[in-house]
């Protein structure tokens, strides 16, 4: 989870739990220390295999949508899903982020129920999507 | 000629307002050197023709006088004949001799009367003359009564030899005085001649000199122009470049404030969704409370403290309440700015609209409130078209219409007119209501963002009109308002007939 605001990241945090996703969640607050993670950090997914990428697209250092190129131009984490969160709906900044390879896009509503449910059908989503195998 | 030097070759820079002097000056010089040079010649050419009538006066005085030698001579030789033959044909060119003299003599008179000279050689003649004619008389008859074979004797025929001597010499003097008139007249008017000439070679002269004179100056004026048009060229293109500048500064600062916008509105989204999400946590985590105080309440009245009781069930609720209920409003107000913002820079793309259609439009998607609120919606045909962007006036004149029908007067049913009409510089549109009117003191209220006016019965943010207004400018066109309180409101729109592309690229 690549969030700067800290209140959103734990109601995210929050609801994924309580959709009953007990996976280990990697918390990073700027784009910088997340690339870091994904592409070289030892427990990071491009070496630890399946992992999805749950990203915001303000972020104090660089743009979510940079992230995004990098992580879909790389072969081992081109089929990494990407669930985009932002409090943009602007419609432009979305068919953006789906032409990037986005695999879902979640505006941030005020309406927390309406969030919070979302977040909770993604993490039922989660629970029965395949997640594709990474060859050892 | 000196101001010519000098502007020829002075070389130093003479005002454009001297040269002007200097040009009207040499003009008028011009003409009054022609004007001269004509009147000069026209009295010139008048003294010539009288010149040439004296000199042919001469000539005929002349004529006549050597006619009446002639004529004397015939006499004189007639007479001689006839005494000497008695031939009768010689008597015939004796009389018409004779007789023709007088006369003849009687011309010269009245041709020399302004001559004195003349007119004492006239006077001193015509005795010799009548005496001389007597003898001839005298002897002709004398000649007739005699005998046909007696011959005049020689003496007879020179007795008067004098007299004839006489007038011959007297002819001579007029000839020669005539002559010495002549000389004159003809000097005089050769004299003449040659004035004129120099006269008008001078004006010629003096004329070529003044217009090369011209020439130089108006080459000369005529750079300085072509300087000034340069210079003013430049001043232009500087100017030109200066509002550029000016239109890219405002538009520069114009994208500023749209940002801003844009971005205060998003980044204070995400403070907001915190503060609902935990708000909802908080309620969420209030249930587990309520029943535990519930449950505590049945099973140990006594541990359930009133003031804690009240907190969970009626303070704690009330207050997320009103947590919830503002961020609500935040929310709607960041997303009116977020609207806005968004509007002032999307593209216009003018099309050709047909209002009458788009006004149809409008009240038909408005039908169902209207019937709702029993007003009724009346478009007056015809409307004039206008080429603009049609999401952005759709917005505009829908937006003014629900207001209307929102806005009505309270037991008075509604009825909404619309109206156009096309002008010299675009086109008005009128939207006119029965409704609640609007106070004078709010009529540039309303058009302010989160501004409303009157009784605040009916939702709404106070966008509605911000928008509206922030439309038309975009549109290139203006808003007024006229409205009493209880009256009913018309808003008049003005907007070009043609939307300019251009607006957009600097909007």
């Amino acid at each position: 989870m690549i969030e700067d605001d800290e209140g959103h990241a734990r109601l995210i945090e929050r609801n994924i739990r309580r959709a009953g996703i007990s996976n280990t969640i990697h918390h990073f607050t700027d784009g910088t220390s997340a690339l870091e993670f994904i592409f070289n950090g030892s427990d990071g997914p491009i070496l630890n295999g399946p992992a999805m990428v749950l990203l915001d697209l303000n972020l104090p250092d660089m743009s979510g949508t940079d992230i995004l190129t990098r992580i879909k131009s790389v072969e081992k984490l081109k089929r990494t899903p990407v669930v985009v969160l932002t409090t943009t709906d602007d419609k432009v900044e979305i068919q953006r982020c789906y032409d990037l390879g986005c695999n879902v896009y979640i505006t941030k509503p005020v309406n927390y129920e309406a969030f919070a449910d979302a977040i909770r059908q993604l993490g039922l989503f989660l629970a029965v999507i395949q997640v594709p195998e990474v060859v050892e | 000629m000196v101001a010519l030097d000098m502007i020829g070759f002075g070389g130093a820079k003479l005002s454009t307002q001297a040269i002007r002097r200097l040009l009207a000056a040499s003009l008028a010089l011009g003409a009054t050197i022609l004007v001269v040079v004509c009147l000069s010649a026209a009295w010139l050419v008048a003294r010539d023709q009288e010149y040439t009538g004296w000199v042919n006066h001469t000539y005929t005085v002349e004529r006549h006088i050597s006619l009446f030698s002639v004529l004397f001579e015939r006499a004189e030789a007639a007479r001689r004949g006839y005494l000497l033959t008695h031939d009768d044909r010689y008597l015939v060119g004796y009389r018409e001799s004779a007789t023709a003299l007088p006369k003849e003599l009687e011309a010269i008179h009245a041709l020399t009367g302004d001559n004195p000279r003349e007119v004492a050689a006239v006077t001193e003649l015509d005795p010799l003359l009548s005496s001389k004619l007597n003898t001839l008389e005298a002897s002709m008859r004398a000649a007739q009564s005699q005998s046909m074979a007696a011959p005049t004797d020689a003496a007879t025929l020179e007795q008067d030899q004098p007299l004839v001597s006489h007038i011959r010499d007297l002819l001579a003097h007029m000839v020669a005085e005539e002559n010495r008139l002549l000389q004159i007249r003809t000097e005089r008017q050769t004299a003449n001649a040659e004035l004129l000439l120099t006269s008008v070679l001078i004006a010629g002269v003096l004329l070529a000199i003044l217009s090369v004179g011209a020439v130089l100056l108006v080459r000369r004026y005529a750079a300085d122009l072509d300087g000034s048009q340069a210079e003013l060229r430049r001043v232009n293109e500087g100017l030109e470049q200066a509002v550029a500048d000016r239109t890219a500064d405002l538009t520069r600062a114009n994208d500023e404030i749209q940002r801003f916008a844009y971005i205060v509105s998003h980044d204070l989204r995400s403070p907001l969704v915190n503060v609902m999400g935990f708000t909802s946590e908080l309620e969420v985590s209030l249930k587990p409370l309520q029943a535990l105080l519930h449950e505590v309440g049945d099973k140990a009245p006594t541990i359930a403290l009133k003031a804690a009781r009240e907190a969970v069930t009626a303070d704690l609720p009330e207050s997320i309440n009103f947590i919830r209920s503002s961020t609500r409003k935040m929310d709607r107000l960041i997303n009116a700015i977020l609207k806005l913002s968004r509007e002032g820079r999307r593209t216009l793309t003018p099309e050709q609209l047909d209002m009458g259609a788009l006004f149809g439009g409008i009240v038909e998607s408005l039908q169902h409130t209207a019937v709702e609120r029993g007003a009724e919606i009346a478009i007056e045909a015809p409307l004039p078209n206008i080429s603009s962007d049609r999401l952005a006036v759709e917005q505009v004149f829908s937006n003014l219409i629900e207001n209307a029908l929102k806005y009505a007067k309270p037991g008075r049913p509604g009825r909404i007119v619309v109206r156009g009409r096309a002008t010299a510089n675009g086109c008005i549109f009128d939207i006119e209501d029965n409704g609640r009117g609007i106070a004078p003191a709010d009529h540039e209220r309303i058009f302010e963002l989160f501004r409303r006016s009157g009784s605040q019965d009916q939702p709404g943010e106070g966008i509605g009109l911000a928008h509206v207004r922030a439309l038309i400018y975009r549109l290139g066109g203006s808003i007024t308002l006229d409205s009493e309180l209880d009256r009913g409101s018309t808003f008049r729109i003005s907007l070009p007939s043609t939307l300019l592309r251009d607006r957009d690229q600097t909007a």
